[in-house]
């Protein structure tokens, strides 16, 4: 390649569910180059190492010229514990508590039914030993292990034959003496890897610590000889960067810290994906965008506000039971804060008892798939619908490589028609009205969770069916813009290299906010500190180079559920408790619309989040300006609502659109991996990087009530 | 005029109702103080239409406090009806023959209001910290003893505080900022939902809720009665023996009726015991809710609840007897009874439709409080806690262990327990072999042990139960184990409230489920 200046290539890559997605991008230029593979789900490496050489051999790119980090997002974790395929662990617990992952919290998570039923624990009982020890709640050591404890402990983890522990013990998260001390002396003793509650979830609430611990320790014997086998290989290839992480909260660390704490990565693709609607809200100036992921089975919503994702620190994996909320491991970690239904192309349709149309949540997944992939499904889906609609062309779907049976989801809808006594075209109408309503419902659940009114935001649409029903889940939130980015297939893997490195820490140590004592909050965040430039110098960042900031998860003293409060930057804790009590209230009020005079306010949790100031590399992908006006490839019939005639619609090649074009609603894009669907109202404009921005234009007549 | 709805509008229509309440529900929990709301989820949400008829519910909370919230709804509004209502007024009471049987259970309704005129009303029903009075307990002897009792009145008016009421209330509870906090955050929720509600009408073009409440109520009584109609038809008979720590026993007997050709169950208490002298007598609407929350669990779980999902269970309860209580018979710890009703109504279930029902279990959670003195001297009160024993066994599943069973709620954690006062416990564990063997094994209690780190007497207030009558198998399946209440080992024998000192050992252990099925079956 003739470059005029020297390039500077970044690598990332993303193992998803399906596919595994490879981005190149030349920092010293801004050129994107991207790739997919299939995901080869016994042997991850196997498509990782396909995909890199592939996509290498594209660009006319050596291994040996990157010589940056390689950031990587996976969805192992996740699939593990789902599939069940994790490490054989132990788990130790204070004595009196062993019982703890089978008792959960003694919730039932649905009312009415009676059937209900839990995951297995990741370690069972049979391998959860306990031990003579106490701390108090006030964090002084009632008891400390003794020598014989220690010895007989682990010869029974000897015996059990274990490939990694998880020590979780009462009150540790105020005081993790003992743990440490128990974690110490396994480390010595035997050769597996140790992790340790105060470490991996420092937070009050024995359950959700011991889950996520013992999550943690079932998937380190999955992650580390990943990680160790993928650094070998690199390094055989010549590569000269080293291997960071994606984690579920969006900061990136070490293979080497990653595989300490691997349940930190269990959201690691969402996250990426985040960060690229993050790093495209910056860009296009928006202080609130919504990014909207719709794939086969599930569609997910994560609110990026002032260009960053809300976080939380409880995510549910592996629900276990049709499901349902509840029914998986509430692992507790930093993750991005994202709502995930069952809604996708896949989304089977049916008629409920009432004689209603449901959508979802079960799926016809990818195999057998909908109905018109003919592959022998014979529910109605989602994409039939959207086929019959004449949204996708049946002929192009994946560039032509999979084409479609449109006259297999004519029949499977009619069948699902004459139930309701609509017509065909009606129902399929009606199916991709109903999922885009469960989508928007969902989305304005997220944002009362956030304690915010979703109405007007911006969507940026990604995932295989997300830019198909983007529009239409706009119009139900009243919603003015809508982006297509470009790449929109590869994005999460895009996010990894458009993020700084961070990781956030925190602890939680109760305290009233006024009166606290400083020296007790400052020596917990002095060891946040240390623990934040060792992840960050081992992922290549100078000391001189990190940046500290710091929050508090605080609420009315009394109350059980905190908000996170971020008060600011430096070396050390930068407020006041009176700017904490002003912070905590103007935010308490922007959620619940007022607050509680003369209840005094408690924190919780402290946290610290560590971050490179260095920038990160600014991809500048740039297509051609138009030459003329934009021109539809082709045209033909689409519906875009129930009781309304097929409308001639222009078809447009995303390829061939220039920058700066414009065209109006209803219109479709074609890509070879998804299709944009202008609804009628909108505009769209093509911008100079080849995104598709889409305005509304007037308030959609479509989506009024069409009383039958 | 009517307006009439196709298929797909119907069912966006409702589930945007149902998601609304779920909003609403979601920013109640959130916002509130009351421990056993925010931790343990124990609250209720509901909307109902001009004629009081609940539309929908939130999925989340009790039983008890959903169906009690049904009909206390409409007893609110039939003192206060429609035209004597204000934009900004709002709605409160505790009255325990009302609503939800006991004092601490407070309702408020939240009116919705579009072009001058009420539409819809929000309402929630959650479970306070404090009402004054005895407290959490059994050991109240009338209604009067147990709290504050607040008549049906207005909390707001005109969107103003009604101040007098404030007062009153605020007066004569322990915990006034809790108590002003959780009626705010029940209040901001109804508003939440008043707002969707607008949203909803505007985008959809509606006046009102009322056809739309028409058709979700007409569908879901008619889907009912269909379901009840492929029933068989007859009287199915069972009773169920509860006896608490003090050796009183109490006998659930009850008659279920499926009329095929009214498509109409009736389930009749006749023969239950008569009211007991401690606080757990279980209104009406109490009674009610638990019932039919265990007919339809059994009958038609998918059919959302709401006014015409209950209509066709019909419940009677003799006036006076445990299961109907009339003023000013005590109900503060009314669960014990009402959340083992489950155990005699599956048995008759059972004879019905087999595959759906399950064995008896451990029946009501327990429920703990504490209060005393830390070493330094100062008083401390913790929240009510709860612990669940074992579920009973299913016909192709074992029963579940230590979760609990009708209601919802989660126990609160240990660490949460131990932060909030000198409370040290020495174990948590399930019980070994506490499950009925059968064909499917009933689920296992579980064992608690707990101590006060104080040098100053203390006081429990704890309310067991199955400490004699074993949860029973059911079609073959062995019993589960009954519960143990002791204090250093020796049984506690009442149901009041106890003092305790420095060295005392608390160990409470929970019943197991009935198996389900003869072992030897399998």
């Amino acid at each position: 390649m003739a470059e005029s200046h020297d390039p500077d290539w970044r690598l990332a890559v993303d193992i998803g569910g399906t596919f595994t997605d490879f981005v190149l991008l030349d920092a010293s230029c801004g050129r994107v180059v991207v790739d997919k593979t299939l995901t080869t789900p016994n042997a991850p490496l196997d498509a990782v190492r396909t995909g890199v050489l592939q996509l290498l051999a594209k660009a006319g790119v050596k291994p040996s010229d990157i010589t940056a980090p390689i950031v990587h997002a996976t969805t192992l974790i996740t699939n593990a514990l789902i599939e069940g395929k994790i490490g054989r662990a132990g788990l130790v617990a204070t004595k009196g508590f062993g019982d703890t992952l089978l008792i959960r919290d003694e919730h039932r998570y649905d009312m009415y039914d009676l059937q209900i039923e839990f995951p297995a624990p990741p370690i069972p009982r049979d391998r959860t030993f306990e031990i003579d020890e106490r701390a108090s709640a006030e964090g002084s050591i009632l008891l400390e292990p003794s020598g014989a404890a220690l010895d007989q402990l682990t010869r029974q983890l000897r015996t059990a034959n274990v490939e990694a522990v998880a020590i979780c013990l009462l009150n540790s998260y105020v005081n993790p003496t003992n743990e440490q001390r128990v974690a110490a002396h396994l480390r010595r003793e035997l050769n597996v890897p140790v992790c340790i509650s105060s470490d991996i979830s420092p937070q009050i609430r024995e359950y959700p610590r011991m889950i996520t611990t013992a999550c943690n320790a079932a998937t380190m014997p999955v992650i580390g000889p990943y990680l160790d086998d993928l650094q070998k290989w690199l390094a055989a290839e010549g590569f000269g960067g080293s291997v960071l992480m994606m984690l579920s909260n969006g900061g990136v660390v070490s293979a080497d810290d990653a595989a300490r704490a691997p349940i930190r990565l269990v959201e690691s693709g969402p996250a990426a994906g985040a960060l690229a609607g993050s790093w495209f809200a910056k860009r296009l100036g928006e202080d609130r965008l919504l990014c909207f992921d719709m794939g086969g089975t599930t569609a997910k919503a994560c609110l990026i506000e002032n260009g960053e994702p809300g976080l939380t620190n409880t995510f549910e994996v592996a629900r276990a039971y049709r499901f349902k909320k509840g029914s998986g491991f509430p692992v507790s970690v930093p993750s991005v804060d994202l709502v995930e239904i069952g809604a996708g192309g896949g989304s089977m349709a049916r008629v409920d008892q009432f004689g209603l149309l449901k959508v979802g949540p079960e799926s016809a997944g990818a195999d057998p798939g909908p109905v018109s992939y003919d592959n022998g499904g014979t529910i109605t889906a989602v994409t039939d619908a959207d086929v019959l609609l004449g949204l996708l062309d049946p002929a192009s779907f994946l560039g032509g490589d999979m084409p479609l049976n449109a006259s297999l989801a004519d029949a499977a809808t009619g069948k699902i028609a004459s139930k309701l006594n609509l017509s065909t075209i009606d129902t399929a109408a009606g199916i991709h009205e109903v999922v885009d309503q469960n989508m928007a419902a969902a989305a304005r659940m997220h944002g009362v969770e956030m304690g915010i009114d979703l109405r007007g935001v911006s969507l940026i649409a990604f995932g295989g069916a997300g830019p198909v029903h983007a529009c239409g889940v706009a119009d139900l939130l009243e919603s003015d813009r809508v982006i297509f980015p470009v790449n929109a297939s590869v994005l999460s893997a895009f996010g990894t290299l458009v993020s700084p490195v961070r990781i956030d820490l925190a602890r939680s140590l109760p305290r009233l906010i006024d009166g606290i004592d400083t020296a007790e909050r400052d020596a917990l965040l002095d060891e946040l500190r240390n623990e934040g430039r060792r992840v960050l110098s081992a992922a290549g960042v100078p000391d001189d180079d990190v940046v500290f900031r710091y929050g508090v998860d605080a609420r009315y003293a009394g109350q059980g559920n905190e908000i996170t409060i971020w008060v600011g930057e430096g070396e050390h804790w930068p407020a006041t408790s009176e700017q904490v009590h002003d912070a905590f209230e103007s935010e308490y009020k922007r959620i619940y619309g007022m607050t509680i005079p003369d209840v005094a306010i408690e924190g919780i949790t402290w946290r610290l989040s560590a971050s490179a100031s260095t920038t990160v590399v600014e991809p500048d992908e740039q297509v051609k300006s138009a030459t003329g006006p934009a021109a539809p490839r082709s045209h033909r019939p689409m519906v875009f609502g129930r009781g309304q005639d097929p409308v001639e619609t222009p078809v447009y090649a995303r390829s061939e659109l220039g920058a700066g074009s414009t065209f109006s609603g209803p219109a479709v894009v074609e890509e070879r991996e998804t299709t944009s669907v202008i609804r009628p109202g909108w505009d769209v404009e093509v911008s100079t990087d080849g995104s598709l921005i889409a305005t509304r234009v007037e308030r959609n007549a479509t989506n009024e009530t069409g009383a039958a | 005029m009517t307006t009439e709805f196709d298929p797909v509008e119907l069912e966006i229509l409702w589930q945007s109702l149902i998601s609304t309440v779920n909003e609403q529900a979601r920013a109640l929990q959130r916002a509130a103080f009351s421990p056993i709301v925010r931790e343990a989820g124990d609250l209720a949400n509901a909307v109902f239409d001009r004629r009081g008829r609940m539309v929908a519910q939130a999925v989340t909370g009790t039983p008890g406090h959903i169906n009690s919230l049904a009909i206390g709804a409409a007893k609110m509004l039939e003192e206060y009806p429609l035209d004597s209502l204000e934009p900004g007024d709002v709605l409160i009471t505790n009255d325990p023959y009302k609503t939800a049987g006991q004092l601490l259970d407070v309702t408020v309704l939240v009116p919705a209001w579009r072009d001058g005129v009420p539409i819809a009303f929000f309402g929630s029903t959650i479970h306070h910290t404090d009402v004054g009075g005895y407290g959490i307990g059994a050991g109240g002897r009338d209604v009067f003893e147990e709290g504050l009792w607040i008549p049906i009145c207005k909390l707001m008016k005109k969107g103003e505080r009604n101040e007098d009421v404030w007062k009153f209330i605020l007066s004569n509870v322990r915990q006034p900022d809790h108590m002003a906090g959780d009626l705010h955050a029940q209040m901001a929720s109804g508003q939440v939902g008043a707002q969707r509600l607008n949203m909803l009408c505007e985008t959809h073009g509606l006046n009102d809720i009322e056809d739309l409440a028409d058709e979700i109520i007409n569908r879901s009584e008619a889907a009912t009665r269909d379901n009840i109609r492929g029933l068989p038809s007859g009287r199915y008979d069972a009773s169920a023996v509860l006896d608490l720590a003090d050796g009183s026993v109490i006998d659930i007997v009850c008659s279920i009726a499926v009329d095929t050709d009214a498509g109409e169950i009736t389930v009749d208490y006749e023969g239950t015991s008569e009211a007991s002298p401690w606080g757990i007598n279980v209104v009406k609407n109490y009674t009610h809710a638990y019932t039919t929350f265990t007919v339809r669990s059994v009958l038609s779980p998918e059919i959302p609840n709401n006014h015409g999902s209950l209509a066709p269970i019909k419940v009677v309860a003799p006036e006076g007897s445990i299961v109907n209580a009339i003023p000013p018979q005590p109900g503060t710890a009314r669960h014990v009874v009402g959340m083992f009703l489950p155990n005699a109504l599956l048995k008759a279930l059972a004879q019905i439709k087999p595959q759906e029902a399950m064995a008896e279990g451990s029946g009501a959670v327990w429920t703990m409080q504490v209060n005393g003195n830390y070493p330094d001297g100062s008083p401390f009160i913790t929240a009510m806690f709860t612990y669940a024993g074992g579920v009973g066994a299913r016909a192709s599943k074992p029963g579940l262990s230590a979760c609990s069973y009708p209601t919802g709620v989660s126990a609160v954690p240990i660490e949460v327990v131990e932060a909030s006062a000198p409370i040290l416990f020495r174990q948590k564990s399930l019980r070994p072999e506490s499950g009925g063997a059968g064909a499917q094994i009933g689920g296992l209690g579980q064992t608690i042990e707990f101590t006060v780190d104080t040098e100053k007497p203390w006081q429990l207030n704890a309310v067991t139960s199955r400490l004699k009558h074993a949860p029973e198998g059911l079609f073959g399946g062995e019993p589960g184990s009954a519960g143990g209440f002791t204090v250093n080992d020796e049984a506690v024998t009442t149901q009041a409230r106890i003092t305790l000192g420095p060295e005392d050992v608390v160990r409470l252990d929970l019943p197991g489920g009935g198996g389900y099925g003869a072992a030897d079956q399998s």
